[in-house]
């Protein structure tokens, strides 16, 4: 191949040493990135392999519509419930059932929390290693972090002697010599730029955020049930509501309500106090690190989701819009529809599957899930021991998406740029007062750091939005609505024999569809384009790349023994493989 | 390497006052059903043992056993993760990645060859080689097999690692199987579920530590102390049941009242699991608590027993075509019976021509 | 129901009426035909339960009784079944024919192949049959012998998780689950085993009233009674 461009506008060059990453740790499931580098260290061609699949498409053929939430929410426990919520739609949307408000608004706070919990282990426990040394911080003035950490916010643990205990811990952690998970990283890497005290106050968030996280997924276990993997129906929500009537015990009452609402104070108090301040913080010292846009700016899709009417899907009831950017306009978001054979396809010319011609791409109502591990002629390795892998041939277990024939990059990042350019208040003035304090252009949101910044607002955003839905949904039980299900359509024997339906949601790591077709009752045919199928997206047969390759393109290495770049910007996206694949 | 620290000594280290130390050996010791004397034994445990090396493998699966995992309240995920195990490999935590995460591996069985443990979450697939689950360009059954080889005992985390789970379910395209299916020399503990609820996963994680030996197993490879009863032998549900008051269907009077969801497809009766007892997230609800019926998920093959929805004796006769026992046992005595009526008919005529015609041979 | 009745039994034949059936297997066969009754009623409700009773769970105890009730009828169908097996070693020569179908007997496998064209009207000839018919034999030895004891092994395996691990049901059945795979499948193969048996009642039933009605010896009054009468003096 030597060098080319790529239909959306990419130049590769696969000349130069060819460095692997595999596995890519602190993600979900398995992805392995091979880039090519110049002399200077510059990739300038990067692949992107997912590593595994599992069938659920093919699992599913055959079985109840309504059992297939719980099949399809085991795609991931990342992301847990996202899968379970657009299975329900779509079975719901094929039947033509509406749920009741307090489903929605049960369901807009399970996605919400989900949100909030997801997008804050996601910063500190996936991605904070990739900007704070961990090591560093041995070397912080706990004096100093304490003064930093009051300068940047109030929260309660500021103080010297909190700081000087969470080193302390690390030193003999250290010293133990079992440095468990952070056994073997870059530490000391000239890409790493904080001072020791911001270290410091990172390690010690790293710990309070591992354990606040498991309060924010109870608005889960108490609608739910548990988390991971809650519980869901078609026709709305499994749980009941008795607030005052006999028996309200067994089932969601008062106290569990209060417990809710609780919750939500806490993370809004977390998010806007931990969070936001030390994502401010870290992106202050990597300013001028602007690497990692691809696709960002350029080719942005989302579905839209939480909708705050019931059943109204359009950009009027929907919290955050849908739409699509299309080659860095942002002056027009165009519609997009999910039920448009000609919009959204599925191509599997670098996939390992078959169709019975790969040039052309399958709507999802028409898709075909049939597996074909092929190897190309320029692989280096054999068949269980890939050295190289060839991308000129089939290369991963992720299809490969595309709307209206463009790779597009779904996410936070888009999410709120669609949202922001379709002149949205609340989202603007999250994304407008952050790049004014830190003094940046719009622009700079289309890089590694804008996408991880994007997310942390949308950690603050879903925080606060989980208070507006609660106190709606608590008005409308006030006003004597305690309806939870919708169980007309629950008999199959009252189905239409011959439907299809679509169910989306934007997932925290972007636009999620799931689209069936119910054939006397079973399921025909299930199919799934996930947003990490977009993001993480092989070549398609016009060789328009994905997001994840886009993204890496152009990044210079300060150390190609240690590619700590790559994982920043992968991470940015925060994968999740065991989803792109299902 | 450096010395080796026990438990207590790295605890007390993480700034856990000795007060708090044995509040938590006795809280892990009620947890575990045990008494205040077993609180002793704990701590004296905790206090002499060195921190057991854990490898944490991910084959095909959903991740969910490790969100289950970093739930746990009591004690911590973090305090057991930093504090109680040495976690030298787990690639969803890990900070390093690539060929520096897989040296890891090579280090731990140098410095650990026979004593650590291995924490499986997820499952091999064997079709195409084993090519369905790749990592570092091999298949993963040849990653776990290597680690088992040198392994001091598996923890099977979660329904996939010990039963197959979801990607195992009919058809099983990737032909993914349950670690004891591949492994066969290794003493393997089942922490089934799917996801296994936190503390439990924490809670045997623990013992086998402050123990040093695996906890007593049932039948099936599963701890007695959580496993062996039914969610149904202590649901609170259960006076419901045996009154005959049930939820017939969802937000009905009855769900608002709290019935038993035995008629929406409850698989409690049928399911062993400690969630009716110790349940989710800091003990707060559980599936069944909030409305939806167990679906079983701890069970083997769950996902090919038919709907959620319907009783007990639903069964996956094939993916497809699913019958229940009671569709397919009416079928067959509608069919006995239809049999019967024809054949008394058959007989009637058979025996009026059989005479006519004894009575014309003899006449 | 005593043997009494034999010698003043009717009959146009003048053989000797044979005695087959024992008191303890008349008494058997009824308590083990009530039993089953009892058993797929109560269990058929168990799976599919009544409509919901309303007002405080502590006033009813509809589940809990029909649970009682089978478990009862379990006991009576195992027991029964145990006696059964026991009175096969020291009951006479018939006690023992449906346990061991002597299928490796010639003349018997001739018998079953006749037995099987004329009940599909594929010959006339009627045969004489002193205890069961080589037929029926095979189809008890299947469906009260093999089903029967997957009954008795699966219920109580059921049985055994209520008692708790380690208790005598599960020590003794316990094994079948893991056997199975798991409890959710046992239940389906013991609803299942339910089936097989109504399935079995039926014709059993129809074939007895219609031996009785067309066959040359008794047959009703033969599990009642105990004597096998004869229709004619043919061989
Ligand atoms: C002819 C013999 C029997 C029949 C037809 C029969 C039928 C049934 C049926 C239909 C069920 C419901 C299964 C379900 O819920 O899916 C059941 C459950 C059960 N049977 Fe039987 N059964 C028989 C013998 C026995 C015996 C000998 C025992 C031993 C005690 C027994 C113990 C049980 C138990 C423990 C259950 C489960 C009850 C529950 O979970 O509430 N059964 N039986
Ligand atoms: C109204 C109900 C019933 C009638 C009239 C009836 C009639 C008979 C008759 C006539 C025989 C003798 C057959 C022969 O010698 O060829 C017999 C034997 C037998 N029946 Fe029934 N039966 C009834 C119900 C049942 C039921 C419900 C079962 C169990 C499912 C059952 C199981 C048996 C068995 C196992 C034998 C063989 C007895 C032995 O050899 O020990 N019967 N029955
Ligand atoms: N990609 C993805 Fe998910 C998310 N967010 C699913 O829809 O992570 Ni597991
Ligand atoms: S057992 Fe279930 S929850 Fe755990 S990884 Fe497997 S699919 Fe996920
Ligand atoms: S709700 Fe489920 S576990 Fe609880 S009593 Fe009813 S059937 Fe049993
Ligand atoms: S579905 Fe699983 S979580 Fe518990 S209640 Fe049932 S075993
Ligand atoms: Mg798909």
């Amino acid at each position: 191949m030597a060098s080319t461009v790529t239909p959306n506008g990419f130049s590769l060059d696969d000349s130069g040493q060819r460095v692997v990453v595999d596995p890519i740790c602190r993600i979900e499931g398995h992805l392995r990135i091979e880039v090519n580098l110049d002399e200077s260290n510059t990739i300038r061609n990067a692949v992107s392999t997912g590593n595994m699949w599992r069938g659920l498409e093919v699992i599913l053929k055959g079985r109840d519509p309504r059992d297939a939430w719980a099949f399809v929410e085991r795609i991931c426990g990342v992301c847990t419930g996202v899968h379970a919520l657009a299975s329900v739609r779509t079975v719901e949307d094929a039947l033509g059932i509406d749920i009741p408000r307090n489903a929605n608004s049960i369901r807009n706070l399970m996605m919400l929390s989900q949100y909030t919990q997801d997008h804050l282990v996601h910063f500190y426990h996936l991605h904070a290693l990739d900007w704070v040394d961990v090591v560093s911080a041995l070397n912080a003035d706990p004096a100093a972090t304490s003064q930093l950490q009051q300068s940047i916010s109030s929260w309660r643990n500021s103080s010297p002697g909190y700081f000087r205990d969470v080193q302390n811990k690390l030193k003999r952690f250290v010293e133990s010599g079992q440095l468990g998970p952070f056994a073997n990283a870059y530490w000391g890497s000239d890409a790493y730029r904080l001072p020791a005290e911001a270290n410091l106050m990172a390690v010690a968030h790293y710990l309070e955020a591992l354990d606040f996280q498991k309060e924010i997924v109870k608005i889960h276990t108490i609608f739910g049930g548990r988390n991971p993997h809650p519980n869901w129906i078609v026709g709305g929500v499994p749980c009941s509501i008795n607030v005052d009537q006999v028996g309200a015990t067994g089932t969601v009452h008062m106290t569990w309500l209060n417990m809710v609402s609780d919750i939500i104070n806490q993370s809004i108090e977390f998010i806007d106090k931990v969070y936001i301040p030390d994502l401010k913080a870290i992106a202050s010292f990597y300013k001028d690190w602007g690497y990692g846009g691809g696709l960002a700016g350029k080719n942005m899709l989302s579905y839209g989701d939480f909708p705050l009417i019931a059943n109204q899907w359009d950009n009027e009831s929907l919290a955050l819009p849908a739409g699509a950017i299309i080659n860095g306009d942002l002056s027009t978001v165009h519609e997009v529809d999910t039920r448009d054979l000609e919009q959204i396809q599925e191509f599997v010319n670098h996939s390992w599957y078959s169709y019975d011609d790969e040039s052309r791409g399958l709507h999802p109502w028409e898709g075909v899930t049939e597996p074909n591990f092929e190897l190309g002629p320029n692989l280096k390795g054999t068949k269980t021991n890939i050295q190289e892998i060839d991308e000129g041939a089939k290369y991963s277990w992720l299809k490969a998406p595309r709307w209206k024939g463009h790779a597009m990059e779904v996410g936070p990042l888009s999410r709120f740029v669609i949202a922001y350019a379709l002149g949205r208040e609340d989202v603007k003035e999250l994304v407008d007062s952050t790049l004014s304090e830190l003094g940046l252009p719009l622009p700079a949101l289309f890089s590694t750091l804008g996408r991880t910044a994007a997310r942390g607002l949308e950690c603050t955003w879903s925080a606060h939005k989980m208070r507006e839905v609660f106190d709606d949904m608590m008005a409308n039980l006030k006003a004597g609505d305690v309806a939870t299900a919708n169980m007309d359509m629950w008999e199959p024997s009252t189905w239409p024999g011959d439907v299809k339906g679509v169910g989306m949601v934007e997932a925290p790591r972007g636009a999620l569809g799931h689209w069936i077709h119910i054939k006397d009752r079973k399921i025909e045919n299930y199919q799934a384009i996930v947003p990490s199928t977009w993001n993480a997206s092989p070549r398609d047969p016009a060789g328009n790349i994905g997001a994840y390759e886009a993204s890496l393109l152009g990044t210079p290495l300060v150390n190609a023994e240690q590619p700590l770049e790559i994982l920043r910007t992968i991470h940015s996206f925060d994968p999740c493989l065991a989803c792109a694949s299902h | 390497m450096a010395v080796h620290e026990t438990l207590y000594e790295v605890m007390r280290q993480h700034g856990i006052t000795r007060r708090s130390f044995l509040k938590f050996c006795s809280l892990t010791a009620a947890g575990l059903g045990m008494g205040p004397e077993f609180a002793g034994k704990l701590a004296h445990a905790l206090e002499t043992k060195p921190r057991t090396p854990v490898i944490w493998l991910h084959g095909l699966e959903c991740t969910c056993c490790t969100e289950s995992f970093i739930r746990s309240g009591n004690p911590l995920a973090g305090d057991v993760i930093l504090s109680m195990i040495s976690l030298d490999y787990d690639d969803t935590l890990m900070a390093a990645a690539g060929h520096q995460a897989e040296e890891l591996l090579e280090q731990t069985i140098e410095k650990y060859d026979g004593q650590y443990v291995l924490a499986c979450e997820g499952n091999p697939p064997l079709n195409e080689d084993g090519m369905y689950c790749i990592q570092g360009g091999i298949p993963y059954v040849e990653k776990l097999k290597h680690m088992a080889d040198h392994c001091k005992a598996i923890v099977a985390w979660g329904s996939c690692a010990s039963w197959g789970c979801v990607q195992a379910a009919k058809p099983n395209p990737t032909r993914a199987v349950p670690i004891h299916k591949v492994i066969r020399d290794k003493p393997i503990v089942k922490v089934p579920g799917c996801p296994p609820i936190a503390e439990v996963m924490t809670g045997v994680l623990t013992y086998m530590i402050a123990f040093d030996r695996l906890p007593p197993l049932d039948r099936q490879g599963r701890p007695l102390m959580f496993y062996s009863q039914r969610l149904h032998d202590k649901c609170y549900r259960r006076p419901h049941f045996d009154a005959g008051q049930f939820v017939e269907r969802f937000d009905d009077e009855g769900a608002r009242k709290g019935y038993c969801l035995y008629k929406v497809g409850c698989k409690g009766p049928t399911t062993y699991n400690a969630c009716s007892t110790v349940e989710w997230n800091d003990g707060l609800s559980w599936p069944v608590k909030s409305g939806h019926g167990c679906i079983g998920c701890a069970e083997n093959d769950f996902w090919d027993k038919g709907s959620f929805y319907s009783a007990v004796t639903t069964a996956g006769f094939s993916a497809g075509a699913e019958a229940t026992a009671d569709k397919v046992g009416g079928v067959l005595a509608g069919a006995a019976a239809i049999g019967v009526a024809a054949h008394a008919a058959a007989s009637v005529v058979s025996h009026m021509t059989g005479k006519q015609s004894e009575e014309s041979s003899n006449g | 129901m005593s043997s009494t009745t034999a010698a003043s039994g009717p009959g146009t034949s003048s053989l000797k009426p044979v005695y087959v059936y024992e008191a303890p297997v008349r008494i058997w066969h009824w308590t083990h035909a009530i039993s089953i009754i009892v058993l797929s009623i109560t269990g058929y409700l168990i799976a599919n339960p009544l409509p919901a009773l309303h007002g405080e769970a502590s006033n009813h105890f509809m589940m809990g009784y029909i649970r009682m009730i089978h478990f009862i009828a379990g006991y009576v169908f195992a027991i029964g079944f145990a006696v059964r097996i026991y009175w096969a070693f020291v009951g006479n020569r018939f006690s023992r024919e449906l346990f061991i179908p002597p299928v490796w007997s010639r003349e018997w496998r001739g018998h079953l192949m006749h037995k099987i064209k004329f009940n599909l009207f594929l010959t006339r000839k009627m045969e004489k049959t002193v205890a069961h018919n080589p037929l029926a034999q095979v189809a008890m030895w299947f469906f009260n012998v093999l089903v029967g004891l997957f009954m008795v092994v699966s219920g109580f395996a059921l049985y055994g998780e209520g008692l708790g691990v380690g208790s005598w049901a599960d020590r003794w059945f316990g094994w079948l689950i893991p056997m199975m795979g798991s409890s959710m499948e046992v239940k389906m193969w013991h609803t299942l085993g339910m089936w097989l048996l109504i399935v079995f009642a039926i014709i059993h039933i129809y074939m007895a009233v219609r031996s009785d009605i067309m066959g040359r010896e008794s047959c009703v009054s033969t599990i009642i009674g105990g004597w096998r009468y004869w229709k004619d003096d043919q061989p």
